[in-house]
């Protein structure tokens, strides 16, 4: 029986009764990776530990842990011991760890096994998964179509089946608008709640790590794993961790969800406005209560955004210097020239793109009328939720205002275009909240997203309202058709 | 024309904590290059800093000795620069909100008191070092230092002359010693500065332009320094031009200032809210615990040493004005009930050699215990004050305590009066002229037979019974 | 932004561009900071800024140490070191 397309809890039955062995399973996962290489979802793979580490899983029979055994895939930021690392970076293209995220750690000390590293935008920066250094990634439904970014590689293993679930990470949307669309569910936690030790900076305020998965169910298994207090990152929440399968299966019953009042549907592609109205009906049929709620400062989330993330990352990415570590170029006359050309050759367009931005945002004379005005600004968006949050228990918006679009058909002139993407995912991370991507249809044959934003902490919402809608639809259960590739 | 020289002091202090400012790693000095380091200092891709509690303390400590506002919200910036020993491409400081703010520092200078302001005080993390000279067409990276703490203490713009400066510089490394905030090593770099130095004429209010002499670290290089700075920009002032700003190195193999090559390019630092750290918050029952654990400052040891110990001022001034020294005399204080022959030694004898051995107490090897016994066999007159002085000296090179000199070398001294008699009448009997001669009026002749008494004990008679004895056996 | 503006942020964040896309890089520059600068227009004079979105404050760390010296591991991936240091093309003071 083919372990393609099927979910962590179905892995975890067949693992259980023995008609798979681990081995069997870790094998499987990477046959399938190979065969799909034209997808382009992996930089880096750990065929020779995984399979080491299968075998060690079969010998030593007992095992309580829902993940033991069971193949994910990391984004390539996540720093992995002696497993490069690259973030689809030139400048990274040969870098190796010397030790493992937090986040990796946790997931493998559970017992799953890293089958290896998932392309994604050269470092994070992306909304298409177009500037990563190691090529585009495609989208599993349709070949030559983006999977969506930055966390592209993570959701197309993922939609192809050849991994049950993977990490990501999400600065301002991305591990939600890849898993939509690539048809399959994402999840960004509450900011602080996954440790981001090991995790390579793009935007320190913003960054927050975060499972894709098949099902709402499978995302709280890893989201399990991955959450928790870590002393090695003072920005890591110090609450309890509840059990998020606990009550991922109650009822949704007076269910309050926020429609926000600021985001026009109505400019929306039809069909996609067609998905979410039938969301909303299947919602209403399961006993939540939609209210229209305002947010008079969440249109102002793409340009705060786009001060902030840029501003942070100029100054994250200062130490890749060529010094101590990376692509450092050759001939060079002195340390400046060593800087200058190292960079120079080792960044692609964009990212130096959002270097400069953000060093002219923090630059004097503009610190000010920039940077503090969009954090300013912020404070103002996170003002607006936490009062729309006193009267609902989720918001509800689409994850992405379109569906996959072709290589190199947005942003390539204009690079606000591909910016404009962001729209209906950035203002949870200014603010710091969860936020998850369901899929609810589809759109001439690509998958289309359904966002749920919940309050802090609220994570449990999310999910609990996910799978509920999940075991009262199939959008989730619908697989690409991968003759192409 | 009457020229006036304007001062301020930027003063770096390498806090004394066992580990980093942002990270856990060892800040010893002299380990081997690139082993005090750990993933955060090395910069790696994705680590992140957290506090050490220890260093806020130190600071804090600062800031209350010279009583400054102590800020108990402190917010980290980031200042972005590119430099090769930097390796996250910017520095972790405090620009907006300092831990220590005001505050003032009394120095001695040329006889005359002055108090200089301090504007602030802030934490911020160390970089590592670049050796530039060892490795042909390389400078060689070494992270050691990466991340040690520094206190950088701001001053006023008020003093007027290197000596000032210098001054300034002596009180503040008594200060960070006596607080046990640094070990105050400046040969080390555990407290170097940097030099703003301006002119301008006599009575005017604006200040000239600055030059600023970066990392001088001893108190002879601050004053040649500073002085070779004044001349250079009066001389450029009265030729009619004008100083330029800029920062300058001191070579003091040529005793001169020059520009510094690699800050040529004006820059543009950056700062803002570091990202990776959150407000770091110090509660009123850490100040209040800080309170209680304040040490004694050279002041209260002085009135003690008076009133407690009847030390004269002038003793107890000296004894007080070194930590290192202050704090071996409150050892040895323990161990001998003659405070005033203990303060006498240190003064005297132990001072003159570790002058001219040009080291601090601590680096010699004399103990506090050694040299309370040493005062004790003085002071139970088991050796005469001058065979003290050639015990102390075996003392100094081998490091071996006063009784085992005494022993090994049969020094003990010869109280008992009857062999000091059975001495004195040999001698009396083996010069017959001179005795006649001393009972016919010449009373200088005494001091030969006192001569003859410790030629043959070798001077281990006790110099008052022989007084005695002589004077009794020559009426 | 003018050619200069361009220039003077290049260098400080130590990128050069190519000559044929400095110009594509410049339009690309003018329009983010006119989207950023749409921020003008919200009134925030009564707002501190939100520089974290955690309310909270950071935890303090003994002052223990916990070093592993692996200073072989870090040089290893630097592009050029010697058995101590990492190297780099030598700087005069």
């Amino acid at each position: 029986m083919s372990i393609q397309f099927k979910s962590i809890t179905e892995l975890r039955a067949m693992l259980d009764d023995k008609s798979i062995s681990s081995s069997e399973l870790i094998q499987e996962s990477l046959q399938l990776a190979k065969k799909y290489k034209e997808l382009n979802c992996f930089v880096t793979m750990n065929e020779k530990i995984s399979v080491k580490k299968a075998s060690s899983i079969d010998l030593n029979e007992k095992t309580n842990s829902t993940l033991s055994g069971i193949p994910l895939a990391q984004k390539d930021l996540f720093c992995t011991e002696g497993l490069r690392t690259t973030c689809s970076s030139k400048i990274l293209s040969n870098f190796i760890p010397p030790y493992t995220a937090t986040a990796v750690e946790k997931l493998e000390d559970a017992g799953s096994i890293t089958i290896g590293k998932t392309n994604m935008d050269e470092f994070a920066m992306g909304s298409s998964n177009e500037t990563s250094f190691f090529g585009n990634v495609h989208n599993p439904w349709k070949k030559g179509y983006v999977p969506g970014g930055s966390s592209g590689g993570s959701a197309a293993a993922v939609s192809a089946g050849i991994v049950p679930a993977a990490t990501g990470t999400d600065t301002g949307g991305s591990i939600r608008q890849p898993a939509a669309h690539c048809g399959i569910t994402g999840l960004k936690p509450t900011y602080g709640r996954v440790s981001r030790w090991g995790m390579i900076a793009f935007a320190s305020s913003l960054d927050q790590a975060g499972p894709l998965a098949r099902t709402a169910e499978d995302c709280a298994i890893l989201l399990n794993a991955m959450s928790g207090h870590d002393s090695k990152d003072t920005t890591s929440l110090n609450s309890n961790v509840p059990d998020f399968l606990e009550n991922i299966n109650q009822p949704i019953d007076g269910l309050k969800i926020g429609i926000i009042k600021e985001f026009d549907i109505s400019d929306l592609d039809t069909d996609v406005q067609a998905c979410f109205e039938d969301s909303k009906k299947n919602y209403e049929s399961l006993g939540a209560q939609f209210v229209e709620v305002s947010l008079p400062n969440i249109s102002a989330s793409v340009p705060t955004y786009y001060s902030i993330a840029p501003a942070e990352c100029s100054s994250n990415l200062s130490r890749f210097d060529g010094v101590r570590f990376g692509h450092r170029a050759e001939n060079t006359n002195d340390l400046n020239d060593l800087y200058i050309k190292s960079r120079s050759e080792g960044f692609g367009d964009e990212v130096k793109r959002r270097i400069l931005i953000g060093t002219y945002a923090l630059s004097a004379g503009y610190y000010d009328a920039y940077y503090k005005k969009a954090q300013q600004v912020r404070r103002l968006i996170k003002n607006d939720f936490d009062d729309v949050f006193k009267s609902v228990d989720l918001l509800m918006t689409p994850t992405s205002p379109n569906t996959a679009f072709k290589f190199g058909s947005k942003g390539t002139q204009n690079p606000v275009e591909l910016y404009l993407e962001d729209l209906f995912t950035i203002s949870s991370n200014l603010a710091g909240l969860p936020a998850i991507s369901i899929p609810h249809g589809q759109v001439n044959s690509l998958p289309v997203g359904l966002q749920l934003i919940g309050n802090f902490l609220r994570e449990d919402q999310l999910l609990n309202a996910s799978h509920i809608f999940q075991k009262n639809s199939d959008f989730h259960l619908a697989k690409p058709n991968l003759e192409d590739f | 024309m009457s020229w006036e020289t304007v001062i301020g002091l930027e003063t770096h202090v390498q806090l004394s904590t066992k580990t980093k400012l942002f990270s856990r790693a060892s800040t010893s000095f002299g380990a081997s290059p690139n082993t005090n380091v750990n993933l955060i200092d090395c910069g790696l891709p994705g680590v992140l800093p957290s506090v050490n509690k220890e260093a806020f303390y130190k600071a804090i400590r600062f800031g209350m000795a010279i009583n400054a506002q102590i800020n108990q919200t402190s917010i980290f910036d980031r200042k972005n620069y590119f430099y090769a020993d930097l390796p996250k491409g910017y520095q972790i400081t405090q620009m907006d909100l300092p831990i220590v703010l005001g505050g003032s520092i009394d120095i001695h200078a040329e006889e005359s008191a002055k108090t200089i302001n301090i504007t602030r005080a802030h934490l911020e993390e160390d970089a590592g070092k670049s050796i530039h000279d060892e490795f042909d067409g390389f400078s060689a990276i070494d992270l050691n230092r990466a991340g040690t703490p520094l206190l950088e203490i701001v001053s006023e713009p008020e003093m007027s002359s290197a000596k000032e400066a210098v001054a300034y510089m002596k009180a503040m490394h008594q200060l960070v010693t006596y607080l046990d905030v640094s070990d105050g090593n400046m040969a080390q770099g555990s407290l170097r500065c940097d030099a703003n130095v301006s002119i301008r004429k006599r009575g005017d209010k604006e200040l000239g332009t600055r030059t600023e002499i970066k990392n001088i670290n001893s108190f002879k290089f601050i004053e040649k320094a500073i002085n070779f700075e004044i001349k250079r920009q009066i001389k450029i002032l009265e030729s009619g031009e004008k100083v330029i700003q800029e920062t300058r190195l001191y070579d003091s193999s040529k005793d001169e200032t020059r520009p510094m090559r690699s800050k040529e390019f004006a820059n543009d630092y950056r700062y803002f809210p570091e990202p990776d750290l959150l407000p770091v918050i110090i509660s009123d029952e850490e100040i209040q615990k800080i309170k209680d654990e304040f040490p004694e400052l050279p002041r209260e040891k002085e009135a003690r040493y008076q009133s407690d110990l009847g030390l004269s001022a002038y003793d107890a001034q000296i004894i007080a004005s070194s930590k290192t020294m202050a704090d071996f005399f409150d050892t040895a204080v323990k161990k001998t009930k003659n405070y005033s022959l203990l303060s006498n030694w240190l003064i005297g004898e132990i001072s003159a050699y570790l002058n001219k051995e040009q080291i601090e107490i601590n680096e010699s090897k004399l103990s506090a215990d050694k040299v309370a016994t040493l005062i004790n066999r003085i002071d139970d007159q088991t050796i005469s004050g001058k065979i003290g002085k050639s015990i102390f000296e075996e003392m100094c090179l081998s490091g071996a305590s006063p009784d085992e000199i005494i022993e090994s070398k049969g020094l003990k001294q010869i109280s008992d009066d009857g062999a000091i008699e059975d001495i004195i009448n040999d001698v009396i009997k083996d010069n017959p002229t001179q005795v006649e001669a001393y009972i016919g009026g010449k009373e200088k002749l005494f001091g030969f037979f006192v001569g003859q008494v410790m030629k043959i004990t070798q001077g281990k008679a006790n110099p008052k019974a022989v007084n005695r004895i002589l004077k009794d056996k020559l009426k | 932004m003018d050619q200069e503006t361009v220039r003077t942020i290049c260098y400080l964040a130590r990128l050069e561009i190519d000559e044929e896309k400095s110009e594509k890089i410049q339009n690309d520059l003018e329009t983010i900071i006119e989207l950023i600068g749409s921020l003008q227009n919200i009134d925030t004079s009564d707002t501190e800024p939100l520089f974290s979105p955690l309310e909270m404050t950071a935890f303090k760390h003994e002052d223990i140490e916990n070093s592993d010296n692996r200073k072989d591991k870090f040089l290893e991936n630097a592009a050029a070191s010697n058995e101590d240091y990492f190297l780099v093309p030598r700087v005069v003071e």
